[in-house]
């Protein structure tokens, strides 16, 4: 119930009707279908042999992939994809025991998967070739690979597809009719609607039928293969293997969409919520353990920062459709709030030391003060004055943090300078600075921060989706709908929003007192309207969207990617914002949904039972009123 | 230099920029209802775009020959991206949630700043702008530069332009219908497609201007120096009344004298001295945005609009 | 209404003739414009009242100075003896819900969920019981479920409250939406044109809809086109032209009355240029749809001419409407909008149609 996108793009077919052969259409290539699937396995196997010979000369490129006989860097990439699209291929073709692979039977989640693997292949290629000065600098092993990827995508490209049926709605039909105007573009635009591969509408079977230790096990593999793919990527060493890593990951999840087994899987998951809710912490406090690194703890850190601001964010955004540009302000108020009374030397109350109790609620008050303040004048005025007004306030703190220096302004914040040399937070006698051991492992610094911040998180996720699904979440979204229709519901519009804006400010001062300590210092720069890294306004806006408006697994995944790509594309840099601007334009244009849009998957699966539970539930009410409205 | 007229002139030629740009933001609202974020952006470029025309020039060429080039290389840049927003950003999000297209303007935008920063020559830092001269004029005991000369004369010409071409053309007239009811302006024959174009062009047209003036009076353009001014802009549209072309430049005006005067005068109301001065007028001029939303949240010259049931 | 669950209710159908809902002179004024001039209209309690007028009479702008969504610019509007505040939330607190012309569901929630919002001023829980979710938070979340099905059930919804309001068909988005009122527990429902789009079977569903509603002592105010409907189902009904009320009284004094008559059809009145028949019934019937045509028409001409600012006020007089409904024209209202039964026929609807047209239908 907490996972509702802004639009939904195509109406949900129902659980249980046929299989829609009709819409299996051609393919890519026109092969005969034996050949077709022939040349995927031919290709399977040349690629997995392929990657135990030595693609190049020498160990200048990294990973050293010079080796024969054990794979290694990117090879060990193009091995799993291609083991991958082997038995995803297998269980198309309806081979036993391993058709669970792809419950909906599509052979679209072997073409994609196939595509990641070749591309993944291919880009290792050529990025030797490019990097090393020429196609001579591939051994054997190299070509092999090429060529074998290639026969396995080419073979793939001719097995039959599953095409998106067109929008029911007829929605498509108009803006076919309304490119006709310029005539190629007409040409293009049909074949890419009419190529559209179908992501996972296919009917697939309900995995409730499935033994109840099947779905448990399948939540705890899914949750230790998530954080096992989650640290393998953050601590690829150079940037090619991400880059491979990335091209990888990316086909993978869309193949496994393809194949229906995320909808399966969030079937279960939605089953079994509380269950679900728990791997997915244990899986989070696991991740210091297992990447026991304080690099990658720091990392952790900022990311469950940086999520759980957006998290905040998505109740003023996502829930309650206000748009709050100036969001990371509150971030701030938090941080320099728990500055202040953290006994730093530089604070104006320097003698002043609250436990972290007291200071997360110092924190927290700051924002929700200023939430109030800003909220309360403009949230009575259309909603376009909101985003101006926040926008403003951003600056406002930005210019007054810069100035309140003693020189242009009152001595608070030591303005550029910032509050530096914040202690270490203890908590329950427990000093989060010291490195501690636990059993064989020490956790350090950021490792405890970490785990600390994971509780913040939790508790945020808790409020989120409690707060969403009760009746003032159902107000916010009601207000996010159509705000005049909920007032004449009943609905006290700028009390329910005033709520939600100072909820959502004083959640981002909580984690700010957070931000203060890990960081050990508290200065204006990170707390704009845009910026470079996260987090800043923009960003965190981008994470909401970018994620899934209105989830709770979004925008935390939008945050993790908006940290960690650029952290990890480092050649990037100068360009970095720019490639960010366009993304959020793309995403607009092209999946205003977000990455996680579906709130509903729940529910296709419910379309024609629904009213099972709910009529017996409700027999004897139902007679009564039946007997009143007769 | 401190003396009140002298700050009534500052406020007015800041104001006057201010409003110019205000226009940009005002029109494309009044008409499509949306907060065209980018519109900083498209001042920015207008400036690099004039820049850009004086670099191509033989040197030492005399600029007051030049600056009708610039504004026309000026403008044909801002136009040709405030109508390509419209057409490949904007347009295809009509219909869209109401947050689609701001966060594209937003991601727009950044991009557009980051173009520039990352490929205009030199444009890390900032780029100078050729003077018009450096000897002010005397009235009286208020000294005026020539430049501010130039942007008040822009913005009277840009302001009496517009309110001829809204009130005597049929395209202006038509304006004028779609931003009252587009569905009906529709009906009635208007194509309101290219209304909807023409205020951004105009919108664009407005800006360039605003960004040749803003790198004559400060004599230097930076790539990020969009996101300041269009956000006083916008601020000095709602000021206005958003929606209304002429309460953009009395909200640009007032915007422009209220922070001239905070500079000058806040610093000496007792137990403000540290307020004062130039860091805190951002701040001032928010204060006043959210006053006057307080007391008049329709702004100065904007009509109260009935709720829509 | 009388169900075992709900608390705060009246007691089923309070005796007639009890004023619920008393507005006196009305006056809605745009600028220049007045939209409602001086409109007073009881609602009595378990009546049903009608309010009818040719498009941009100024009816749907008379409901939102009811509601609360405009402020009149003169005149009082009371609910059981206390003035209404004029705010839409508090309106409906005090038991006074409503439809709306175009409708506004909340498309991304659920058919339950829609309804759950309607209960929103009959339960109290805030913020923190939610966070804190106490046995009393989840009793009171248990119980407006509860009451939430109870309503699909009545308007017939239940099998599909877990699809998203988006997806339901037109005539079950109009159900869903009086179902979201009634969660309100209102005393007066006010239905802006409840069966516009609908075809026949449909609209006779909502017919039976709306006597229901009145059987659980909630009195209703429906405007509505389809006069048929109108005719069959109000107990009282009023004619809106111009702003102005022209006539109230019961179907058959307003289908006989000639003012009535002389909006809808124009003056002069001439036999030839008047509506027609449906000509399939074996009864002659002046076909609604058609009077509605002509209805349109003839009020345009007739705004123009005889009010007191002539130019500006014909130009203005559908615009109210406008401001009042900017999608009204996205509406699938064939009555309305569409111009596509030209038959010639009846010359003379007074001859009292709309009786034999209930006897048919009932």
């Amino acid at each position: 119930m907490t996972d509702i996108p802004l639009t939904e793009p195509l109406q949900p077919t129902p659980l249980g009707t046929t299989h829609p052969d009709a819409a299996r259409s051609d393919s890519f290539v026109t092969l005969p279908p034996g050949v077709a699937r022939i040349a995927t396995l031919v290709g399977v196997a040349g690629t997995i042999v392929s990657t135990f010979m030595s693609w190049t000369y020498t160990s200048a490129f990294p990973g050293d992939l010079t080796v024969n006989g054990y794979p290694g860097g990117l090879q060990v990439l193009t091995l799993i994809g291609a083991i991958l699209t082997g038995l995803v291929a297998l269980g198309a073709f309806g081979v036993k025991g391993l058709t669970w692979l792809v419950p909906n039977r599509s052979p679209n989640a072997v073409l994609l998967l196939a595509a990641g693997t070749f591309a993944t292949t291919w880009y290792a290629v050529i990025a030797i070739a490019q990097e090393l000065g020429g196609l001579a600098n591939l051994n054997p092993g190299g070509f092999v690979a090429a060529v074998a990827s290639l026969v396995l995508l080419v073979g793939t490209l001719g097995l039959p597809i599953d095409r998106q049926p067109l929008d029911p709605s007829g929605a498509e039909y108009y803006e076919l009719g309304r490119l006709s105007e310029n005539g190629p573009a007409r040409g293009t635009y049909r074949w890419l609607r009419q190529a559209r591969l179908n992501h996972g509408e296919l009917p697939v079977p309900d995995p409730a039928r499935a033994p109840a230790w099947v779905q448990y096990l399948t939540i705890v593999v899914v949750a230790a293969a998530g954080v096992k793919v989650l640290t393998y990527g953050l601590a690829t060493g150079y940037t090619e293997l991400f880059i491979g890593y990335l091209i990888l990951v990316v086909f993978t999840l869309w193949a496994f969409i393809a194949a229906g087994l995320t909808r399966q899987f969030s079937k279960i998951t939605a089953d079994h919520r509380p269950f679900a809710a728990l791997m997915g912490v244990v899986a989070a406090v696991a991740y210091p353990f297992v990447q026991n690194n304080e690099h990658w703890a720091n990392l952790g850190v900022n990311i469950l920062i940086f999520g759980t601001v957006a998290l905040g964010l998505n109740i003023v955004v996502g829930l309650t459709g206000l748009l709050d540009l100036g969001y990371v302000a509150f971030l701030g108020v938090g941080a320099y709030a728990a500055a202040l009374v953290s006994g730093s030397q530089y604070s104006i109350w320097s003698g002043v030391e609250f436990p972290f109790w007291a200071a997360a609620l110092t924190g927290m008050a700051a924002s929700l003060v200023f939430g109030v303040l800003i909220g309360a004048p403009t949230l009575r005025l259309r909603g376009d004055y909101l985003a101006i007004v926040t926008l403003g306030f951003g600056e406002i703190f930005r210019i007054a943090v810069n100035n309140l220096d003693g020189v242009s302004g009152p001595k608070v914040t030591n303005g550029p300078n910032g509050i530096s040399q914040i202690p270490d937070l203890s908590v329950f006698g427990y000093n989060l600075g010291d490195p501690h051991q636990f059993g064989s492992i020490t956790l350090g610094r950021f490792a405890n921060y970490y785990l600390l911040m994971l509780v913040i998180t939790v508790i945020v996720v808790l409020v989120f989706t409690r707060a969403s699904d009760s009746r003032i979440g159902r107000s916010w979204i009601a207000i996010r709908e159509d705000e005049t229709a909920a007032t004449a519901m009943g609905i006290n519009g700028f009390r329910v929003k005033l709520i939600a804006f100072a909820l959502g400010a004083s959640l981002a001062g909580l984690a700010g007192t957070v931000s203060a300590h890990v960081t050990y210092s508290v200065v204006p720069n990170p707390y704009q309207f845009s910026g470079a890294a996260p987090p800043n306004s923009a960003f965190l806006l981008a994470a909401v969207v970018l994620g899934g408006m209105g989830t709770v697994s979004g925008p935390v995944l939008g945050a993790a990617l908006l940290y960690i790509v650029p952290e990890k594309l480092g050649f990037l840099q100068r360009y970095e914002l720019f490639a960010f601007g366009v993304t959020l334009i793309l995403i607009m244009r092209f999946r205003p949904e977000g990455i996680i849009p579906n709130r509903r998957r729940k529910l296709e699966f419910h379309q024609d039972e629904a009213l099972l539970p709910a009529q017996q539930a409700l027999g004897d009410g139902t007679a009564a009123l039946g007997k009143a409205g007769a | 230099m401190h003396t009140l007229p002298q700050q009534l002139a500052n406020g007015l030629f800041l104001g006057s920029m201010y409003g110019l740009i205000a226009i940009g933001y005002t029109m494309v609202y009044g008409i499509v209802q949306l907060i065209n974020f980018a519109h900083g952006e498209i001042f920015m470029t207008g400036a690099f775009g004039a820049l850009t025309v004086w670099n191509c020039l033989p040197d030492g060429m005399n600029i007051w020959a030049a600056l009708p080039l610039m504004l026309i290389g000026g403008a044909i840049v801002s136009v040709l991206i405030a109508v390509g927003a419209e057409r490949f950003a904007y347009r295809p999000l009509r219909g869209a949630p109401r947050l689609a297209p701001l966060i594209t303007a937003i991601g727009l935008s950044l991009a557009l700043q980051q173009a520039i920063f990352v490929w205009y020559p030199g444009a890390d830092n900032a780029k100078d702008f050729p003077q018009l001269g450096t000897h002010p004029y005397h009235l009286g005991s208020i000294a005026i530069q020539r430049n501010d000369i130039f942007l008040v004369a822009a913005a009277v010409v840009c302001m009496v332009g517009l309110a001829a071409f809204v009130r005597t053309s049929r395209t202006g007239r038509a304006m004028q219908a779609t931003a009252q009811d587009p569905d009906t302006a529709q009906l009635m024959g208007i194509d309101t497609n290219r209304i909807i174009v023409i205020a951004f062009a105009i919108g664009g047209l407005f800006a360039a201007v605003a960004g040749v003036a803003f790198g004559l009076k400060y004599g230097q353009i930076t790539y990020n120096m969009g996101f300041q001014a269009g956000l006083k802009a916008f601020t000095a549209a709602v000021l206005g009344g958003i929606g209304n072309i002429y309460g953009a430049m009395l909200g640009g005006l007032v915007l422009g004298i209220a922070e001239a005067c905070a500079t000058a005068y806040i610093a000496n109301i007792p137990g403000m001295h540290q307020l004062g001065g130039q860091g805190w007028a951002n701040v001032w001029a928010f204060v006043l945005l959210i006053v006057v939303l307080l007391v008049r949240p329709q702004g100065l010259l904007g009509e109260r609009v009935a709720d829509r049931a | 209404m009388t169900t075992t669950t709900s608390t705060t209710t009246e007691p089923a159908r309070t005796p007639d003739g009890t004023p619920l809902l008393e507005a006196s002179g009305v006056i809605m004024r745009f600028g220049g414009l007045t939209a409602v001039r001086d409109v007073s209209l009881t609602v009595n309690s378990g009546e049903i009242v009608g309010l009818i007028g040719p498009n941009g009479a100024g009816k749907t702008t008379f409901f939102n100075c009811l509601t609360g969504l405009y402020i009149p610019t003169e005149g009082s509007v009371t609910y059981k003896g206390t003035v209404l505040p004029p705010k839409p939330h508090l309106v409906t607190k005090a038991g006074v819900a409503r439809t709306f012309q175009n409708i506004r569901l909340f498309a991304n929630m659920t058919v339950l969920e829609n309804v759950l919002v309607g209960r929103h001023t009959r339960t109290r829980e805030g913020l923190i019981s939610a966070l804190i979710r106490g046995p009393g938070y989840h009793r009171a979340e248990a119980r407006s479920r509860e009451r939430a099905m109870e309503l699909l059930e009545f308007t017939g919804l239940a099998a599909k409250a877990d699809h998203l309001a988006r997806n339901l068909p037109y005539g079950e988005q109009r159900k869903l939406e009086i179902a979201r009122a009634l969660a309100s527990e209102p005393g007066l429902l006010l239905l802006d044109e409840p069966t516009a789009g609908m075809n026949p079977q449909e609209t006779r569903a909502t017919e039976e809809l709306v006597f229901a509603i009145r059987d659980q002592g909630i009195a209703v105010l429906v405007i509505e086109h389809d006069m048929r409907f109108i005719f069959n189902l109000c107990d009282r009904v009023a004619v809106l032209v111009q702003g102005e009320k022209l006539v109230e009284g019961t179907s058959e004094v307003v289908q006989n009355d000639e003012r009535v008559v002389a909006a809808y059809l124009g003056e002069p009145f001439e036999p030839e240029a008047a509506p027609a028949t449906a000509g399939s019934g074996p009864a002659a019937e002046p076909a609604p749809e058609a009077a509605e045509e002509s209805a349109e028409e003839s009020a345009e001409e007739a705004a123009a001419e005889p009010a007191g600012e002539p130019a500006e006020e014909g130009a203005a007089e559908p615009a109210a409407e406008t401001v009042a409904e900017p999608e009204e024209g996205r509406d699938p209202e064939p009555a309305a909008e569409s111009h596509p039964e030209p038959t010639p026929a009846d010359p003379d609807p007074e001859a009292g149609p709309g009786t034999q047209e209930q006897e048919n239908d009932r």
